[in-house]
Protein backbone atom coordinates (compact mmCIF):
# COMPACT_ATOMS: atom_id res chain seq x y z
CA UNK A 1 0.00 0.00 0.00
CA UNK A 2 2.76 2.48 0.88
CA UNK A 3 5.12 1.93 -2.23
CA UNK A 4 2.06 2.52 -4.30
CA UNK A 5 1.27 6.03 -3.54
CA UNK A 6 4.29 6.95 -3.25
CA UNK A 7 5.35 5.82 -6.63
CA UNK A 8 1.97 7.48 -7.43
CA UNK A 9 2.68 10.44 -6.04
CA UNK A 10 5.91 11.02 -7.79
CA UNK A 11 4.89 10.57 -11.43
CA UNK A 12 1.75 13.20 -10.64
CA UNK A 13 3.95 15.52 -9.27
CA UNK A 14 6.32 15.52 -12.43
CA UNK A 15 3.44 15.73 -15.36
CA UNK A 16 1.68 18.79 -13.35
CA UNK A 17 2.65 20.94 -15.98
CA UNK A 18 1.97 18.78 -18.77
CA UNK A 19 -0.77 16.50 -18.80
CA UNK A 20 -3.86 17.39 -17.69
CA UNK A 21 -5.14 15.63 -14.15
CA UNK A 22 -7.52 13.33 -13.59
CA UNK A 23 -11.07 14.33 -14.64
CA UNK A 24 -12.24 12.13 -11.80
CA UNK A 25 -12.81 14.12 -8.00
CA UNK A 26 -11.91 12.56 -5.45
CA UNK A 27 -15.57 11.86 -4.16
CA UNK A 28 -14.72 10.54 -0.89
CA UNK A 29 -12.96 11.86 2.07
CA UNK A 30 -10.87 9.84 4.72
CA UNK A 31 -12.80 8.84 7.68
CA UNK A 32 -16.23 9.64 5.37
CA UNK A 33 -19.05 6.93 6.56
CA UNK A 34 -20.57 5.49 3.07
CA UNK A 35 -22.23 3.07 1.95
CA UNK A 36 -20.80 0.55 -0.01
CA UNK A 37 -21.30 -2.86 -2.62
CA UNK A 38 -19.80 -6.23 -1.26
CA UNK A 39 -21.68 -9.41 -2.70
CA UNK A 40 -25.12 -8.79 -3.18
CA UNK A 41 -25.72 -6.23 -0.57
CA UNK A 42 -25.07 -3.03 0.24
CA UNK A 43 -22.87 -2.56 3.65
CA UNK A 44 -22.51 0.74 6.03
CA UNK A 45 -18.59 1.36 5.56
CA UNK A 46 -16.03 3.86 6.39
CA UNK A 47 -13.11 5.25 4.06
CA UNK A 48 -10.05 4.47 5.75
CA UNK A 49 -7.69 5.70 2.92
CA UNK A 50 -8.44 8.14 -0.58
CA UNK A 51 -5.59 7.27 -2.81
CA UNK A 52 -5.48 8.44 -6.06
CA UNK A 53 -4.40 5.78 -9.05
CA UNK A 54 -3.22 6.71 -12.62
CA UNK A 55 -7.28 7.14 -13.50
CA UNK A 56 -9.33 6.87 -10.86
CA UNK A 57 -9.48 7.25 -7.10
CA UNK A 58 -9.09 3.97 -4.32
CA UNK A 59 -10.57 3.93 -1.50
CA UNK A 60 -9.41 1.37 1.49
CA UNK A 61 -13.03 1.33 2.92
CA UNK A 62 -13.74 -0.92 6.53
CA UNK A 63 -17.06 -2.44 6.63
CA UNK A 64 -18.39 -0.91 10.10
CA UNK A 65 -19.15 -3.97 12.54
CA UNK A 66 -17.45 -6.43 10.51
CA UNK A 67 -14.12 -7.70 11.16
CA UNK A 68 -11.14 -5.87 9.80
CA UNK A 69 -10.11 -8.74 7.77
CA UNK A 70 -12.93 -7.24 5.20
CA UNK A 71 -11.34 -4.34 4.80
CA UNK A 72 -10.37 -3.91 0.78
CA UNK A 73 -9.38 -1.02 -1.37
CA UNK A 74 -12.50 -0.30 -3.83
CA UNK A 75 -13.23 1.85 -6.87
CA UNK A 76 -15.48 4.94 -6.39
CA UNK A 77 -18.13 2.63 -8.06
CA UNK A 78 -18.47 0.33 -5.73
CA UNK A 79 -18.99 3.50 -2.81
CA UNK A 80 -22.15 5.48 -2.72
CA UNK A 81 -22.80 8.86 -0.28
CA UNK A 82 -24.51 7.74 3.14
CA UNK A 83 -28.00 9.37 2.66
CA UNK A 84 -31.36 8.83 3.01
CA UNK A 85 -32.14 7.78 -0.22
CA UNK A 86 -29.06 5.53 -0.30
CA UNK A 87 -30.14 3.99 3.28
CA UNK A 88 -33.07 3.17 1.76
CA UNK A 89 -31.64 1.91 -0.94
CA UNK A 90 -29.94 -0.66 1.23
CA UNK A 91 -32.67 -1.85 3.08
CA UNK A 92 -35.08 -1.94 0.12
CA UNK A 93 -32.30 -4.20 -1.11
CA UNK A 94 -31.49 -6.31 2.11
CA UNK A 95 -35.33 -7.06 1.65
CA UNK A 96 -34.95 -8.15 -1.77
CA UNK A 97 -31.81 -10.42 -0.42
CA UNK A 98 -34.12 -11.71 2.06
CA UNK A 99 -33.12 -10.82 5.57
CA UNK A 100 -32.37 -13.43 7.63
CA UNK A 101 -30.35 -13.08 11.35
CA UNK A 102 -26.73 -13.60 9.85
CA UNK A 103 -27.23 -11.47 6.29
CA UNK A 104 -23.47 -12.30 6.12
CA UNK A 105 -23.53 -15.45 6.96
CA UNK A 106 -21.81 -16.72 3.96
CA UNK A 107 -18.96 -14.72 5.49
CA UNK A 108 -18.73 -16.20 8.89
CA UNK A 109 -18.42 -19.55 7.45
CA UNK A 110 -15.46 -18.89 5.58
CA UNK A 111 -12.08 -17.99 7.14
CA UNK A 112 -10.25 -15.17 6.72
CA UNK A 113 -9.31 -14.28 2.91
CA UNK A 114 -6.33 -14.16 1.82
CA UNK A 115 -4.05 -11.11 1.67
CA UNK A 116 -2.75 -11.47 -2.02
CA UNK A 117 -6.45 -12.43 -3.18
CA UNK A 118 -8.20 -8.95 -2.84
CA UNK A 119 -9.79 -9.17 -5.58
CA UNK A 120 -10.95 -13.08 -5.36
CA UNK A 121 -12.53 -12.48 -2.09
CA UNK A 122 -15.98 -10.58 -3.65
CA UNK A 123 -16.48 -13.24 -6.04
CA UNK A 124 -15.77 -16.04 -3.27
CA UNK A 125 -17.97 -14.52 -1.20
CA UNK A 126 -20.63 -14.49 -3.96
CA UNK A 127 -20.66 -17.86 -4.16
CA UNK A 128 -20.65 -19.10 -0.11
CA UNK A 129 -23.71 -16.75 -0.22
CA UNK A 130 -25.29 -18.08 -2.94
CA UNK A 131 -26.34 -22.04 -1.51
CA UNK A 132 -29.53 -20.77 0.47
CA UNK A 133 -31.33 -23.92 0.96
CA UNK A 134 -28.69 -25.93 2.48
CA UNK A 135 -29.04 -24.14 5.97
CA UNK A 136 -27.41 -26.80 8.61
CA UNK A 137 -29.74 -27.83 11.12
CA UNK A 138 -27.76 -29.65 14.02
CA UNK A 139 -27.60 -26.00 15.77
CA UNK A 140 -24.62 -27.08 18.08
CA UNK A 141 -22.64 -29.32 16.60
CA UNK A 142 -22.33 -27.28 13.01
CA UNK A 143 -21.78 -24.29 14.84
CA UNK A 144 -18.99 -25.16 17.13
CA UNK A 145 -16.58 -26.27 14.07
CA UNK A 146 -16.27 -23.16 12.49
CA UNK A 147 -15.91 -20.60 15.32
CA UNK A 148 -17.51 -17.56 13.09
CA UNK A 149 -15.47 -14.78 14.44
CA UNK A 150 -17.78 -12.29 12.21
CA UNK A 151 -21.32 -12.52 14.49
CA UNK A 152 -21.78 -8.77 15.64
CA UNK A 153 -23.12 -8.35 19.00
CA UNK A 154 -26.82 -7.31 19.09
CA UNK A 155 -27.77 -4.74 21.88
CA UNK A 156 -31.47 -4.24 21.97
CA UNK A 157 -31.49 -0.64 23.45
CA UNK A 158 -34.91 -0.05 25.53
CA UNK A 159 -36.86 2.04 23.27
CA UNK A 160 -37.11 4.66 26.93
CA UNK A 161 -33.14 4.96 26.23
CA UNK A 162 -33.81 4.81 22.58
CA UNK A 163 -35.83 8.19 22.67
CA UNK A 164 -32.84 9.49 25.01
CA UNK A 165 -30.72 9.21 22.48
CA UNK A 166 -32.83 10.78 19.81
CA UNK A 167 -33.43 13.81 22.75
CA UNK A 168 -29.45 13.90 23.04
CA UNK A 169 -29.04 14.29 19.13
CA UNK A 170 -32.00 17.13 19.15
CA UNK A 171 -30.43 18.99 22.08
CA UNK A 172 -26.79 18.98 21.16
CA UNK A 173 -27.15 19.11 16.78
CA UNK A 174 -29.90 21.07 16.24
CA UNK A 175 -30.72 23.32 19.50
CA UNK A 176 -26.79 24.08 19.70
CA UNK A 177 -27.33 22.97 23.35
CA UNK A 178 -24.64 20.57 25.71
CA UNK A 179 -23.97 18.71 28.59
CA UNK A 180 -23.04 20.83 31.76
CA UNK A 181 -19.66 18.93 32.62
CA UNK A 182 -18.62 17.45 34.89
CA UNK A 183 -21.68 15.12 35.78
CA UNK A 184 -22.95 13.77 38.67
CA UNK A 185 -23.29 10.86 38.85
CA UNK A 186 -21.05 10.50 36.57
CA UNK A 187 -20.19 6.89 34.63
CA UNK A 188 -17.72 5.67 37.15
CA UNK A 189 -20.68 6.14 39.74
CA UNK A 190 -23.14 4.79 37.29
CA UNK A 191 -21.15 1.73 37.14
CA UNK A 192 -20.59 1.38 41.08
CA UNK A 193 -24.16 1.67 41.53
CA UNK A 194 -25.10 -0.69 39.36
CA UNK A 195 -22.73 -3.29 40.83
CA UNK A 196 -24.16 -2.16 44.70
CA UNK A 197 -27.26 -3.24 43.09
CA UNK A 198 -26.12 -6.32 41.71
CA UNK A 199 -24.45 -7.53 44.79
CA UNK A 200 -27.75 -6.38 46.96
CA UNK A 201 -30.02 -8.44 44.66
CA UNK A 202 -27.92 -11.70 44.41
CA UNK A 203 -25.19 -11.62 47.67
CA UNK A 204 -22.35 -11.79 44.98
CA UNK A 205 -21.11 -10.31 42.56
CA UNK A 206 -19.56 -12.94 40.17
CA UNK A 207 -16.06 -11.77 38.75
CA UNK A 208 -16.92 -12.05 35.07
CA UNK A 209 -19.48 -8.97 35.95
CA UNK A 210 -16.46 -7.04 37.15
CA UNK A 211 -14.44 -7.56 34.38
CA UNK A 212 -17.14 -6.46 31.83
CA UNK A 213 -17.69 -3.92 33.69
CA UNK A 214 -13.71 -2.88 33.38
CA UNK A 215 -14.69 -3.18 29.92
CA UNK A 216 -17.12 -0.59 29.18
CA UNK A 217 -15.48 1.88 31.48
CA UNK A 218 -12.08 1.23 29.45
CA UNK A 219 -14.04 1.45 26.16
CA UNK A 220 -15.66 4.30 27.03
CA UNK A 221 -12.49 6.60 28.26
CA UNK A 222 -10.74 5.40 24.95
CA UNK A 223 -14.00 5.60 22.27
CA UNK A 224 -14.93 9.09 23.70
CA UNK A 225 -13.08 11.29 21.86
CA UNK A 226 -13.16 9.13 18.87
CA UNK A 227 -16.15 8.33 18.04
CA UNK A 228 -18.66 9.22 21.09
CA UNK A 229 -19.13 12.98 20.42
CA UNK A 230 -21.03 15.32 18.09
CA UNK A 231 -18.61 18.09 16.37
CA UNK A 232 -20.37 20.62 18.55
CA UNK A 233 -19.31 18.73 21.84
CA UNK A 234 -15.36 18.72 20.86
CA UNK A 235 -14.57 21.93 22.63
CA UNK A 236 -16.38 21.56 25.75
CA UNK A 237 -14.34 17.85 25.55
CA UNK A 238 -10.84 19.53 25.33
CA UNK A 239 -11.90 22.00 28.33
CA UNK A 240 -13.20 19.56 30.63
CA UNK A 241 -10.85 16.70 30.35
CA UNK A 242 -7.53 18.05 30.97
CA UNK A 243 -4.83 15.13 30.54
CA UNK A 244 -5.22 12.84 33.25
CA UNK A 245 -9.04 12.73 34.61
CA UNK A 246 -10.33 9.79 32.93
CA UNK A 247 -13.55 10.64 31.14
CA UNK A 248 -15.68 8.22 32.98
CA UNK A 249 -15.36 10.88 36.35
CA UNK A 250 -16.83 14.14 33.40
CA UNK A 251 -19.44 12.51 31.90
CA UNK A 252 -22.27 10.89 32.62
CA UNK A 253 -25.07 8.70 31.28
CA UNK A 254 -25.96 10.58 28.34
CA UNK A 255 -22.45 9.69 26.69
CA UNK A 256 -22.30 6.11 28.36
CA UNK A 257 -25.35 5.71 26.10
CA UNK A 258 -23.71 6.49 22.95
CA UNK A 259 -21.18 3.86 23.78
CA UNK A 260 -23.70 1.20 23.35
CA UNK A 261 -24.61 2.42 20.62
CA UNK A 262 -20.91 1.47 19.13
CA UNK A 263 -20.68 -1.48 21.01
CA UNK A 264 -21.15 -3.46 18.41
CA UNK A 265 -18.51 -2.28 16.24
CA UNK A 266 -15.71 -2.11 19.01
CA UNK A 267 -16.69 -6.03 19.56
CA UNK A 268 -15.88 -7.11 16.57
CA UNK A 269 -12.62 -6.41 16.71
CA UNK A 270 -12.33 -8.80 19.65
CA UNK A 271 -13.37 -12.82 17.89
CA UNK A 272 -15.41 -14.04 20.60
CA UNK A 273 -17.11 -16.87 20.67
CA UNK A 274 -21.22 -17.56 20.68
CA UNK A 275 -21.33 -18.93 23.60
CA UNK A 276 -19.48 -15.84 25.49
CA UNK A 277 -21.71 -13.56 23.17
CA UNK A 278 -24.52 -14.48 24.07
CA UNK A 279 -23.72 -14.13 27.94
CA UNK A 280 -21.90 -10.80 26.87
CA UNK A 281 -24.95 -9.06 25.23
CA UNK A 282 -26.82 -10.80 28.82
CA UNK A 283 -24.58 -8.62 30.80
CA UNK A 284 -25.30 -5.54 28.57
CA UNK A 285 -28.82 -5.34 28.77
CA UNK A 286 -28.79 -5.46 32.52
CA UNK A 287 -26.91 -2.20 32.34
CA UNK A 288 -28.98 -1.17 30.27
CA UNK A 289 -32.18 -1.86 32.34
CA UNK A 290 -30.70 -0.82 35.00
CA UNK A 291 -29.69 2.48 33.47
CA UNK A 292 -33.67 2.80 32.16
CA UNK A 293 -34.88 2.17 35.94
CA UNK A 294 -32.66 5.07 37.02
CA UNK A 295 -33.82 7.17 34.11
CA UNK A 296 -34.74 10.05 35.75
CA UNK A 297 -31.37 10.41 38.25
CA UNK A 298 -28.79 9.13 35.06
CA UNK A 299 -30.07 11.61 32.34
CA UNK A 300 -30.47 15.31 32.24
CA UNK A 301 -33.59 16.40 31.31
CA UNK A 302 -33.06 19.84 29.87
CA UNK A 303 -29.02 20.15 28.13
CA UNK A 304 -27.30 23.75 28.69
CA UNK A 305 -27.81 26.30 26.12
CA UNK A 306 -24.36 27.29 25.94
CA UNK A 307 -23.61 28.82 22.61
CA UNK A 308 -26.05 31.93 21.19
CA UNK A 309 -27.22 32.30 24.33
CA UNK A 310 -24.26 34.09 25.90
CA UNK A 311 -25.78 36.65 27.79
CA UNK A 312 -29.36 35.64 28.80
CA UNK A 313 -30.64 32.27 29.82
CA UNK A 314 -29.45 32.60 33.85
CA UNK A 315 -32.30 31.20 35.55
CA UNK B 1 19.22 -42.74 30.33
CA UNK B 2 15.16 -43.19 31.07
CA UNK B 3 16.10 -46.63 32.38
CA UNK B 4 18.89 -45.08 34.96
CA UNK B 5 16.78 -42.45 36.28
CA UNK B 6 13.78 -45.05 36.98
CA UNK B 7 16.21 -47.54 38.35
CA UNK B 8 17.26 -44.96 40.65
CA UNK B 9 14.09 -43.77 41.76
CA UNK B 10 13.10 -47.70 42.26
CA UNK B 11 16.10 -47.48 44.78
CA UNK B 12 14.73 -44.65 46.75
CA UNK B 13 11.11 -45.62 46.70
CA UNK B 14 12.83 -49.11 48.30
CA UNK B 15 14.78 -47.10 50.82
CA UNK B 16 11.55 -44.56 51.64
CA UNK B 17 9.35 -47.12 52.21
CA UNK B 18 9.63 -48.25 55.66
CA UNK B 19 6.36 -50.34 55.57
CA UNK B 20 5.38 -51.99 52.53
CA UNK B 21 2.18 -52.73 53.31
CA UNK B 22 0.51 -49.00 53.20
CA UNK B 23 1.63 -45.77 51.60
CA UNK B 24 2.02 -45.63 48.13
CA UNK B 25 5.00 -44.01 46.06
CA UNK B 26 4.73 -40.73 47.13
CA UNK B 27 4.98 -39.76 42.91
CA UNK B 28 1.75 -41.27 42.52
CA UNK B 29 -0.37 -39.07 44.38
CA UNK B 30 1.05 -36.22 42.63
CA UNK B 31 -0.17 -37.79 39.13
CA UNK B 32 -3.45 -36.32 39.51
CA UNK B 33 -2.85 -33.10 40.31
CA UNK B 34 0.13 -32.64 37.31
CA UNK B 35 -2.61 -34.10 35.16
CA UNK B 36 -4.84 -31.47 36.02
CA UNK B 37 -2.02 -28.88 35.67
CA UNK B 38 -1.83 -29.86 31.62
CA UNK B 39 -5.44 -30.17 31.06
CA UNK B 40 -5.21 -27.11 32.38
CA UNK B 41 -2.79 -25.38 30.73
CA UNK B 42 -4.17 -27.58 27.29
CA UNK B 43 -7.10 -25.54 27.65
CA UNK B 44 -5.62 -22.37 28.25
CA UNK B 45 -3.48 -22.81 25.30
CA UNK B 46 -6.32 -23.41 23.18
CA UNK B 47 -8.61 -20.62 24.42
CA UNK B 48 -5.56 -18.34 23.40
CA UNK B 49 -6.31 -19.46 19.74
CA UNK B 50 -9.62 -17.82 20.38
CA UNK B 51 -8.31 -14.91 22.20
CA UNK B 52 -4.81 -13.50 21.53
CA UNK B 53 -2.91 -12.38 24.49
CA UNK B 54 -1.45 -8.95 22.52
CA UNK B 55 -5.44 -7.62 22.94
CA UNK B 56 -4.55 -8.04 26.57
CA UNK B 57 -2.68 -5.19 26.47
CA UNK B 58 -4.80 -2.31 24.97
CA UNK B 59 -8.62 -1.31 25.53
CA UNK B 60 -10.09 -5.15 24.61
CA UNK B 61 -8.31 -6.70 27.37
CA UNK B 62 -11.35 -7.17 29.66
CA UNK B 63 -13.50 -8.51 27.06
CA UNK B 64 -10.66 -10.86 26.04
CA UNK B 65 -9.84 -11.43 29.78
CA UNK B 66 -13.68 -12.26 29.74
CA UNK B 67 -13.58 -14.32 27.05
CA UNK B 68 -10.77 -16.53 29.24
CA UNK B 69 -12.82 -16.53 31.96
CA UNK B 70 -15.72 -18.18 30.36
CA UNK B 71 -13.71 -20.12 28.00
CA UNK B 72 -12.56 -22.67 31.15
CA UNK B 73 -15.33 -21.78 33.26
CA UNK B 74 -16.96 -23.84 30.47
CA UNK B 75 -14.36 -26.41 30.03
CA UNK B 76 -13.69 -27.01 33.45
CA UNK B 77 -16.97 -26.37 35.25
CA UNK B 78 -15.85 -24.43 37.13
CA UNK B 79 -15.87 -20.73 38.08
CA UNK B 80 -12.24 -19.32 37.18
CA UNK B 81 -11.42 -15.06 38.79
CA UNK B 82 -9.66 -12.89 36.66
CA UNK B 83 -6.63 -12.89 38.42
CA UNK B 84 -6.29 -16.81 38.12
CA UNK B 85 -6.68 -16.28 34.74
CA UNK B 86 -3.54 -13.96 34.60
CA UNK B 87 -1.59 -15.77 36.92
CA UNK B 88 -2.40 -18.59 34.39
CA UNK B 89 -0.95 -17.08 31.73
CA UNK B 90 1.66 -15.80 33.22
CA UNK B 91 3.11 -19.22 32.69
CA UNK B 92 3.99 -18.37 29.11
CA UNK B 93 3.67 -14.89 28.43
CA UNK B 94 5.20 -11.59 30.15
CA UNK B 95 2.42 -9.81 29.34
CA UNK B 96 3.99 -6.41 30.63
CA UNK B 97 5.96 -6.82 27.56
CA UNK B 98 3.12 -6.88 24.82
CA UNK B 99 2.31 -4.29 22.82
CA UNK B 100 -1.05 -3.56 21.57
CA UNK B 101 -1.05 -4.11 17.96
CA UNK B 102 -2.21 -1.81 14.93
CA UNK B 103 -5.54 -2.46 14.53
CA UNK B 104 -6.10 -0.48 17.89
CA UNK B 105 -4.61 2.22 16.72
CA UNK B 106 -6.39 2.32 13.50
CA UNK B 107 -9.52 2.54 15.73
CA UNK B 108 -8.27 5.01 17.93
CA UNK B 109 -6.51 7.42 15.12
CA UNK B 110 -9.84 7.62 12.90
CA UNK B 111 -11.89 10.23 14.67
CA UNK B 112 -15.21 10.66 13.56
CA UNK B 113 -18.35 12.26 14.85
CA UNK B 114 -21.26 9.94 16.80
CA UNK B 115 -23.84 9.31 14.60
CA UNK B 116 -27.03 7.79 15.52
CA UNK B 117 -28.26 5.50 13.32
CA UNK B 118 -31.23 6.27 10.92
CA UNK B 119 -33.20 3.12 12.44
CA UNK B 120 -33.07 5.43 15.92
CA UNK B 121 -34.98 7.94 13.91
CA UNK B 122 -37.49 5.24 11.82
CA UNK B 123 -38.58 3.68 15.26
CA UNK B 124 -39.54 7.14 17.13
CA UNK B 125 -41.95 7.53 14.19
CA UNK B 126 -43.63 4.54 14.58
Amino acid sequence: MGNSSKDDSTTDGDTSSGDTPPSNPNLYAEGEKVLAYHGPRIYEAKVQKAEQGKKDWRYFVHYLGWNKNWDEWVGSERLMKHTEENVLKQQALDKKQGVDKNPKSGRSAQTKPKSSADAKVEKEDLKTNVPKGKKRKNDSGAEKDTLSFEKLVKIQIPSTLKKQLVDDWEYVTQQDKLVKLPRSPNIDDILRKFLEYRLKKEGTIPDPVVEVLKGIRCYFDKALPVMLLYKKERKQYQEAVKDDISPSFVYGGEHLLRLFVKLPELLAFVNIEEETLTCLQQQFIDLLKFMQKNQSTFFLSAYDGSKGVEGKGKD
Amino acid sequence: MESGGKGREEEQDGMSVHSPCKAPPSSASSLPKEQSQVELELRLLEALEIYPPVKLQGIHRHFVLFGLMEFLRRSFDRHFSSDEVLQLLDRFYNLEVLKPDDEEMEILNHEEEFCLPQSFFVKEES
